[in-house]
């Protein structure tokens, strides 16, 4: 009697040893495969072991990351149910108050958050993004109450910004400051209205935007924003002399070269003709450009667009020296001058485009890529 | 109660009459044995060696920008740090206690801390203040304010890291993030979705501001993410924008030498580099025999993982690859067969395939899988053309929770409104 009484308690703790191991094996395999059910078995099952509370966080993941939030909130639910690991139930609370944040606390927004799961990737796919942003801006006018319809209208904003349309995109910013209550989202949207004030060149209503935004906004942040402000003003202003200088330099170059030929049809014989200096510079400038083209898209874009300038500055430049047996020293001094400017200017536009001019400050700043 | 810690003063350079005083600032830095805590705090040159807690109440006390560190093992010890209003008081006091359900609250223990203080331009000093605490219980949750008499902050709680010799079942939730410089708004999102998850650690893989020298953005960084950083310690890299100043080594508990370190959490081992050094030679040279060492004394670590700065891989259009660090530290990446590579740099969300001596690997236990998600707030950046390396791109702000469990580690990232991004990771091991 007692030897069957020990064998039985021997077997009991063989059984207790392995169970943990067993249950860590099944939490794994279920988990690798992604498999819900699985760990939804796994976590039901009685009695309950040390993997109990972990299956059904695992399907709490899975569940929300195929965008199942009424599963997800029923795991969650066992979770702070049955769990032992203070840890891991404080984290299935949190959990279930975030996604009832944005399906409801009946779960009435649940099936308007499983399609904004749906579609917010296809905006940056990569593909064609109207579709998806058209049909985010019906489910957002078909559900006002929706807890994160402030921020999809963000993200409606800076898809339509995107694809070039700045006022639809102010518009949707606007229409969000109107329904967000949330301090985190109001921070963000007044930020990103004034920001893409600026970038789209409205730079006044930046400015009220802004004076508007920076009562309510920590005051790191504004000043961030008034820095962004002033120095999209510089720049408008330097881009507007630039175009200045190069609009003069051109009808300069016009009128001279008229003078020079004798005639416009003359004039126009000359430009159709390749100077020596653009022979010479268009090989080199091919190499460069191929180098450039090898690297960073960004910068060869913009040695693109300076070596065009250049290549075009020496062909108008040539062709109003062409044919003049002299040319006085002065004249030739101001007329170097002048070519040197044309091809400042056009750096600076060049630089300005794409924001190149940031990385060349960063650069000066702290030093080139080592890469 | 057992002592927590005290504090042995190795440097001259703290007498309490002048220690408010700017005229009596000394930026030498110094050192500071942590008693009870088996390590030393030291402050570099630009910063005063650290002082015990002072009896000056300044004007306003008011702590603000409290936020967790770490330095010693994270099962029983915590740093808290903060700044006050006003940067003369010297008063470093927390109190604390386990956290209950029940109220009301009674932190009972009270200890005291160190202050010390830092000039990075001009004239003006920043005062800091940290207390460590290092007896705690593992897998603890704990309720804490810090401050001065009648002074406190609101009553935050932390969680030290499991034993997971006792719990071999243990989860750790990293939050991974990096590039907020001049985007707060978009940080303090991220931050609020970070803390609504829950994390154990936020890895913060650099450029938390845009020039390291200035303390207003150090505010903004901080300040708006106080809610999760007063409950979940930080630990961050040197990016190229820190720049290695004195505010970054001031404001943030680090293991070691602040720069290139390691601790581990749960089942996770990470070593944490500093990509962008003021010696660059040490990107080829001390740091790549640091980071063999150390993988090789936790060869047997579940899960290993890299965090620092400049991307090995990336195809973003702005920085690229970082093939220097490429270069130096891939080899060694592949030889202790890294499950995770964490950086920022480019501001954009990228996953690679799974990788090791530079070729794609078919699985994910063959391979290491470098991530890019420095898109905490800067401006966003494009790609540029196709890798074959490349699993998922996306040019959008994110942040990542990685889950580490004994055998499994997964990767989810998402967007500042909460929104998940359609890729992830999982690795099992056995």
């Amino acid at each position: 009697m007692k030897l069957a009484a020990l064998a039985a308690l021997l077997l009991l703790a063989r059984i207790a040893a392995a169970q943990p191991a067993d249950g860590e094996r099944s939490f794994r395999d279920a988990s690798t495969r992604g498999d819900i059910t699985a760990l939804e078995q796994l976590g039901a099952q009685r009695p309950l072991t040390m993997w109990s509370d972990d299956a059904w966080a695992e399907a709490a993941r899975l569940a929300v990351k195929a965008n199942d939030f009424t599963r997800a909130r029923a795991a969650l639910e066992q979770v702070i149910a049955i769990g032992t690991d203070d840890r891991l139930v404080r984290r299935a609370r949190n959990e279930l108050a975030r996604i009832a944040s944005f399906t409801g606390t009946s779960g009435e927004h649940t099936a308007v958050a499983a399609e904004h799961e749906r579609l917010a990737p296809q905006l940056n796919a990569g593909t064609d993004p109207k579709p998806a942003l058209r049909e985010l801006e019906r489910l957002v006018r078909a559900h006002p109450t929706y807890p994160r319809a402030p921020m999809l209208m963000v993200a409606l904003a800076q898809g339509w910004e995107r694809e070039g349309e700045g006022d639809r995109a102010i518009a949707w910013l606007r229409e969000a400051q109107t329904i967000a209550t949330v301090p985190a989202d109001q921070l963000r949207i007044g930020a990103e209205l004034v920001r893409t004030l600026i970038r789209t060149g409205k730079l006044a209503a930046a400015e009220q935007e802004l004076d508007r935004f920076a009562g309510g906004a920590s005051p790191g942040i504004v000043i961030n924003l008034r820095k962004d402000l002033d120095r999209a003003e510089l720049r408008r202003t330097v881009r507007w002399l630039m175009w200045g200088v190069l609009v003069a330099l051109a009808a300069a170059a016009v009128l001279a070269l008229r003078r020079a030929a004798g005639s416009w049809r003359a004039a126009l014989r000359r430009l159709a003709r390749p100077p020596m200096e653009a022979l010479f510079l268009v090989p080199i400038s091919a190499v460069v450009v191929g180098f450039a083209l090898t690297g960073n898209p960004l910068i060869a874009r913009t040695v693109l667009a300076i070596i065009l300038a250049g290549v075009v500055t020496s062909w108008v430049s040539g062709a109003i020296l062409d044919g003049q047996p002299r040319v006085r020293l002065g004249r030739a001094a101001a007329h170097a001058g002048l070519s040197i400017v044309a091809i400042l200017a056009s750096v600076y536009l060049a630089v300005d485009r794409g924001h190149v001019i940031d990385f060349i400050i960063e650069t000066w700043h702290q030093g080139h890529e080592r890469g | 109660m057992r002592a927590l810690w005290a504090i042995a003063l190795v440097l001259v350079g703290c007498d309490s009459d002048n220690e408010g005083d700017p005229e009596s600032f000394l930026d030498t830095g110094g050192s500071l044995e942590i008693e009870g805590c088996g390590y030393t705090l030291t402050t570099r040159l630009g910063a005063e060696p650290p002082k015990p807690s002072g009896k000056v109440i300044g004007s306003d006390p008011t702590p603000r920008a409290v936020h967790l560190g770490i330095m010693g093992d994270p099962k029983t010890s915590i740093v808290a740090q903060w700044r006050t209003a006003d940067e003369t008081t010297t008063v470093t006091k927390l109190r604390y206690d386990k956290a209950t359900d029940s109220a009301p609250l009674e932190l009972s223990k009270v200890v005291e801390g160190v202050h010390f203080r830092y000039n990075a331009t001009g004239t003006d000093l920043f005062h800091m203040h940290q207390v460590h605490l290092c007896d705690l219980e593992p897998g603890t949750t704990y309720s804490y304010q810090v401050g001065a008499d009648d002074h406190w902050s609101p009553i935050y709680t932390f969680h030290t890291a499991p034993d997971v010799e006792a719990h071999p079942d243990a989860e750790v939730v990293f939050g991974f993030v990096g590039d907020s410089r001049g985007g707060y708004d978009v940080w303090a999102q991220l931050a609020s979705q970070l803390q609504l998850r829950t994390p154990d650690v936020i890895l913060f893989s650099g450029d938390a501001v845009t020039i390291g020298l200035t303390q207003y953005e150090w505010e903004e960084f901080l300040g708006v993410a106080e809610p999760l950083l007063a409950t979940t310690p930080i630990v961050i890299t040197n990016g190229n924008h820190e720049a290695n100043a004195i505010n970054f080594f001031s404001q943030f508990a680090l293991p070691g030498d602040q720069e290139n370190f390691s601790f581990d959490y749960g089942f996770a081992h990470v070593f944490v580099a500093n990509d962008s050094p003021d010696n660059p030679s040490d990107i080829t040279s001390l740091i790549p025999t640091l980071m063999d060492a150390d993988f090789t004394d936790h060869a047997s670590a579940r899960w290993k993982m890299l965090m620092h700065h400049r991307p090995m891989y990336s195809s973003g259009s702005r920085h690229g690859s970082a093939m220097d660090i490429r270069a130096a530290w891939g080899p060694i990446v592949d030889e202790h067969k890294l499950d995770l590579v964490l950086n920022g740099h480019e501001h954009q969300f990228e996953m690679s395939k799974p990788i090791a001596g530079g070729v794609v690997q078919t699985s994910n236990a063959d391979g290491t899988v470098y991530v890019v998600a420095g898109g905490a707030g800067a401006e966003l950046y494009d790609f540029g053309p196709a890798n074959p390396w490349s699993e998922y791109t996306e040019s959008a702000h994110t942040a990542a929770l990685i889950r580490v469990r004994r055998d499994q580690l997964t990767l989810d990232p998402f967007r500042p409104d909460g929104t998940a991004v359609p890729t992830g990771l999982t690795k099992t091991k056995l």
